[in-house]
């Protein structure tokens, strides 16, 4: 990162940046941390469109607590794959991992399929496996349609 | 454990061909000896929407093994209609009865009574999903027929686009020993992609056709579905290909001898009454070894002694 990209969002001292978001997606996230109560005392600091040598442009956020909701991190998985995360403390990068979605995506989600049976009864819980890597599909375990993730990302049980 | 029938994709070949084997076994035994198998069980049978035929095979089934019905053939006047919730209805039923039966508009339906449930639950329809011992019968019908299944050049004639029977039917002889496969339809209710995706390559051949005549000519088994008319939003589009892929018995002059033709039944008008006499109607058979096949579903599912 070039010095004045630094200038623009400022550096944590203790926290987590999400990086390697594909540009446009930064936004998405920052709905999803708005739906996670949990995270909304949190500092967040967003940049969209930095340069990056890996995507050409990418958003970043930085995420000011102490940890990330379990399930804010599988929600993440699905809205932005292969996002990495690393954990700062005392303005250094003290832990980096990369994102992938889980294999079975516990309740998690609700079926983008107006016919299945979990969006008519009460208190359902959801159950989503991936069946395909590339391009990725999702089955669900009720109605058992795939979906493709751009199906689900708006689909999060929040 | 508590086995469930919900999907024909949770059936690996191995459980498919037990399935054919418990049939056999049923079929091979004395009327008296049957009636032991059950007795004195209780099948509760849950219709949320109206399949006579489906209940009435079911049904029978149980009868015949000495085992007894409870349930409904619709929702209207029960406490479904008040709103009761499935999940609510299968706790209650459950103490009832030794096993479920359930059809149900909503997908997914029968794998969530099996969730809920603690005696095994046997789909028999989610809407537009599963009808897993509809596939089972075919199977059976198939074995029974030709004394196998596997080698069988078969023939999906009609609606592939729509019609989970033939979707279902194709996943699971796609799991059978060199099964080839001819898609015959209208351009526009072509098998989809996803269906054969599924299969991950597994069908042995598959060829894609609009020719009926030809695959008349080169098949071991015709399984005939109805082409419906609400599929085709311009009506003139539905006049041109309704007459296309019916089967009258003008059409089976070419047909090998041991061509057989099926269907899940009920037909309209996509098979001519004229087919009926031929030897190669096969449907009203595929009835009754529908009802065999469940016998061997059911005693299978409860435990009972094969
Ligand atoms: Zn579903």
């Amino acid at each position: 990162m070039s010095p004045e990209q630094i200038m623009l969002i400022p550096k944590i001292e203790n926290g987590f940046v999400l990086d390697h978001i594909p540009t446009g997606s930064g936004v998405k996230v920052l709905n999803l941390i708005r739906g996670h109560a949990e995270l909304n005392e949190s500092v967040i600091s967003v940049g969209l469109h930095y340069t990056s040598r890996r995507l050409g442009r990418k958003d970043l956020i930085k995420i000011q607590s102490r940890e990330l909701p379990q399930r804010f991190l599988q929600h993440l998985s699905l809205v932005v794959p292969g996002v990495t995360i690393k954990r700062v403390e005392n303005y250094a990068v003290a832990q980096k991992i990369v994102l992938e979605p889980p294999e079975l995506v516990d309740n998690l989600l609700s079926c983008p399929n107006p016919g299945c049976i979990t969006n008519h009864e009460r208190g359902v819980t959801t159950c989503f496996h991936l069946v395909r890597r590339e391009p990725m599909k999702f089955r669900c375990n009720h109605c058992e349609r795939r979906f493709a993730l751009s199906e689900l990302e708006n689909r999060l049980k929040l | 454990m508590k086995r469930d029938l919900i999907s024909i994709e949770d059936l690996n070949e191995k459980q498919l061909r037990d399935y054919i084997e418990f049939g056999r076994k049923i079929d091979g035994m004395s009327h008296e000896a049957c009636r032991q198998i059950l007795a004195g069980r209780i099948l509760g049978v849950l219709f949320y929407e109206p399949s006579t035929r489906t209940r009435l095979s079911f049904e029978a089934a149980m009868l015949r093994m000495g085992g007894q019905i409870i349930g409904f053939s619709e929702a209207l006047n029960t406490s479904v209609a008040k709103g009761e919730s499935l999940a609510d209805t299968i706790r209650t039923v459950e103490r009832y009865c030794d096993a479920i039966v359930i059809r149900h508009p909503r997908e997914g339906a029968a794998r969530l009574a099996a969730e809920i449930s603690r005696v095994p639950v046997i789909n028999a329809g989610d809407g537009a999903n599963q009808h897993p011992t509809q596939t089972l019968l075919d199977l059976y019908t198939l074995q029974n027929l030709f004394g196998r299944v596997d080698g069988l050049r078969v023939a999906l004639v009609g609606d592939l686009k729509y019609s989970r029977t033939v979707h279902s039917l194709f996943h699971a002889l796609a799991r059978f020993k060199d099964v080839r496969f001819r898609f015959v339809s209208p351009e526009t209710l072509r098998m989809p992609e996803y269906v054969i995706e599924a299969t991950e390559g597994s069908a042995a051949e598959i060829a894609e056709t609009t020719n009926f005549e030809e695959a008349i000519a080169d098949s071991d088994v015709i399984y005939m579905t109805r082409i419906q008319r609400e599929r085709f939003p311009d009506p003139l589009e539905y006049e041109k290909v309704k007459d296309a892929y019916r089967l009258d018995r003008s059409a089976l002059k070419h047909a090998p001898s041991h061509l057989k033709v099926l269907h899940p039944l009920p037909r309209v008008n996509e098979i001519a009454t004229d087919v009926d006499s031929t030897q190669h109607a096969a449907y009203f058979p595929q009835a009754g070894y529908g009802m065999v096949m469940r016998q061997g579903i059911l005693a299978h599912l409860l435990g009972g002694k094969l």
